[in-house]
């Protein structure tokens, strides 16, 4: 039987939890767009007890459990929210602070061009975004003894590359694409503000916002 | 004489600067950005008292006598308001009917020729408004409403454009073709006007005036959704800045109906390995030998070894003889030498054997190698010597002793 290694690569990067989106892998997301390869990759999933989905925006493909009755399978998604929630705050932090730099309205969306030259040109002429980035380099995620902004910020990208919620684009590696592993973020908070009964923010609320 | 040197001037710097303005006007909510490129024209407008703001830091704004002008020298108002416009037109259109049937009636040629240049134009206008119109609304579309930062104030504008849209397409329905036929009549000039250009403006004013709503509402959805994540966002913030520590956690649910979000799978690695049993596979499996073998040596960024490039299998039955190390040689023969009492009164001074040996090796390193090697030697071989240590007390740490020598002697009992 011939391989397909198209297929292949698709099957290996969801099983591996990996986000598939056009950002981060252009050439899968590609694949996954006709409904036939999307129900044979399923079809292959469902075999191991998974099965495919799509985060609420439908910009990203990731793999899910078909069957949530098995202990593992609720132990391995309670495992697999635990990482998440630990470095929630953190990911939070760095929603805000781009917020702040960019003077935008809405979180990073998928897409999304990070330029680290223009972030720290601009944190570093505030020091209340300087105070903000040395308190998220206190975070586990991003935790660095740099002292200096720069250093600091590129710790900060680095590991979310590593995350996979960006991915370097360019020769110059100091610019950065965001994935659409932030949807699949958003969608997270979105239960958890439910589930917890989180209060939404207002803008009244964000004088610092408007300021900035 | 100074007022009119003023004036002139204004209108000069209006002239000059006039693509900045409209495009100011037309494309960004009538605000001019604070940056080096802009720096002459907003000079020059902000001496002529044609710019304000409040700060320093903010963009300026065109003033409200500019607008005005530019409202009206562009037509914005015109097109702003263009279901309006339409209306009075269609509205004065109908009465023109009315005359120019009054005129045919009566057979007052010349009424009915001026009458029939004057519907000419007023339908000519009310097409022209209604291409106007629909083209607006591709401005808002491309502008995204970027110009206003506020998003409340964004989408407060969004609804308000699909609201005039709206308008605008009830108009356009309210043109119905059997009106139009029937006022048309019989009348060729009229049947001409009324079912030939006029059907056409409206069927291409109303599939423009579609791709604009849909295109709006699109927009507005976007926006929703912005405001909804910049709130979840900022919810979060401060729900971390109230509540030190939090963690969210799931283990109160059952989970037995997962929310989607939380359905995530572990990693789950697919580890293969080379088909050894294979023979078809022998070449690939080869070629990834030599690539595993070189990798070491690439990572350090040195040259492969010439012996590497290429894999030698042994023939059957091929040995390789090992080379001896000189000091194990050397300790081999001094410890023959103790057991054997082939030398004077039957010890050796290890120092004294080193330097004879010729072998380049340090004292400390050949004496702890040398006890190394007695201390494995088998029991029976090792109780045949005795090993005595010459040695030096630490001046300040009494229990330390250092070894500067070492003398092999065959113990009493093996010589007996």
């Amino acid at each position: 039987m011939q391989t397909n290694p198209l297929f292949e690569r698709t099957v290996s990067a969801l099983l591996a939890g990996e986000i598939i989106c056009e950002y981060s892998h252009d050439e899968l997301y590609n694949y996954l767009l006709t409904q036939p390869v999307q129900q044979k990759v399923s079809d292959f999933l469902q075999q191991m007890n998974r099965t495919l989905r799509q985060t609420s925006s439908h910009d990203a493909w990731l793999c899910s459990y078909q069957d949530l009755s098995r202990p593992d399978a609720k132990d391995a998604v309670r495992q697999q929210f635990r990482e998440v929630a630990n470095h929630l705050e953190a990911l939070v932090q760095f929603l805000r602070l781009v917020m702040m730099v960019e003077a935008a309205q809405r979180p990073i969306p998928a897409g999304e061009h990070l330029r680290e030259g223009k972030l720290l040109e601009r944190i570093s002429t505030a020091p209340s975004l300087e105070a903000k980035l040395r308190s998220l380099c206190e975070k586990d995620l991003f935790r660095t003894k740099r002292s200096d902004s720069a250093g600091q910020l590129r710790v900060v990208l680095e590991n979310l590359t590593k995350a996979g919620y960006l991915k370097p684009i360019g020769t110059s590696g100091s610019v950065f694409l965001a994935t659409a592993k932030w949807s699949w973020l958003y969608d997270v908070m979105t239960f958890i503000q439910t589930h917890e009964g989180i209060r939404e923010d207002s803008a009244e609320d964000d004088p610092q916002l408007r300021i900035v | 004489m100074a007022r009119t040197h003023d004036a002139q001037s204004t209108l000069r710097a209006l002239a000059t600067y006039g693509d900045v303005i409209l495009e100011a006007h037309l494309n960004r909510g009538n605000r001019i950005a604070l940056n080096d490129d802009n720096v002459g024209v907003l000079e020059t407008l902000e001496h002529h008292r044609l710019v304000w703001r409040l700060g320093d830091t903010e963009d300026l704004q065109l003033k409200n006598v500019l607008v005005r002008l530019l409202d009206h020298i562009t037509e914005s108002e015109r097109r702003r308001f263009a279901s309006a416009q339409v209306d009075r037109l269609w509205s004065d259109l109908n009465r023109l009917f009315v005359d120019y049937r009054e005129a045919k009636k009566r057979a007052a040629f010349t009424d009915k020729s001026r009458i029939e240049s004057e519907i000419k134009e007023c339908l000519s206008e009310i097409i022209e408004d209604i291409r106007n119109a629909t083209d607006t609304f591709s401005s808002y579309i491309s502008s995204g409403f970027s110009y206003i930062t506020d998003m409340d104030l964004r989408i407060r504008k969004n609804h308000e454009v699909i609201e005039r849209a709206g308008q605008l397409n009830s108009l356009f329905e309210s043109f119905n073709t059997q009106d139009l036929a029937d006022q048309a009549g019989n009348d060729p000039f009229l049947k001409r006007l009324l079912l030939k250009y006029l059907p056409a403006a409206l069927e291409q004013g109303q599939k423009n005036l579609s791709y604009a709503l849909n295109q709006l509402r699109l927009t507005l959805v976007r926006l929703r959704e912005d405001q909804r994540l910049s709130k979840l966002v900022g919810g979060f913030e401060s729900y971390f800045a109230n509540n030190r520590g939090y963690i969210p956690f799931i283990d109160d649910l059952d989970l037995g109906h997962c929310p989607a979000p939380l359905n995530n799978v572990v990693p789950f690695a697919i580890v293969a390995r080379g088909d050894i049993y294979d023979p078809a596979d022998d070449a690939d499996l080869i070629t990834l030998a030599q690539t595993a073998r070189t990798l070491g040596t690439d990572q350090q960024g040195t040259e492969p070894a010439a012996a590497l490039q290429t894999v030698e299998f042994d023939v059957a039955g091929a040995s390789h003889p090992e080379e001896e190390d000189p000091v194990d040689e050397l300790i081999e023969q001094l410890v023959q030498f103790v057991v054997d009492g082939d030398i004077g009164d039957g010890e050796i001074d290890a120092l004294e054997a080193l330097s004879g040996s010729g072998l380049a090796l340090d004292a400390a390193t050949w004496l702890s190698t040398l006890e190394a090697q007695i201390d494995s030697l088998a029991p029976n071989d090792q109780s045949q010597i005795t090993v005595e240590y010459k040695s030096q007390l630490d001046p300040l740490y009494k229990d330390n002793l250092y070894i500067t020598g070492m003398t092999l002697r065959r113990s009493n009992e093996s010589r007996i």
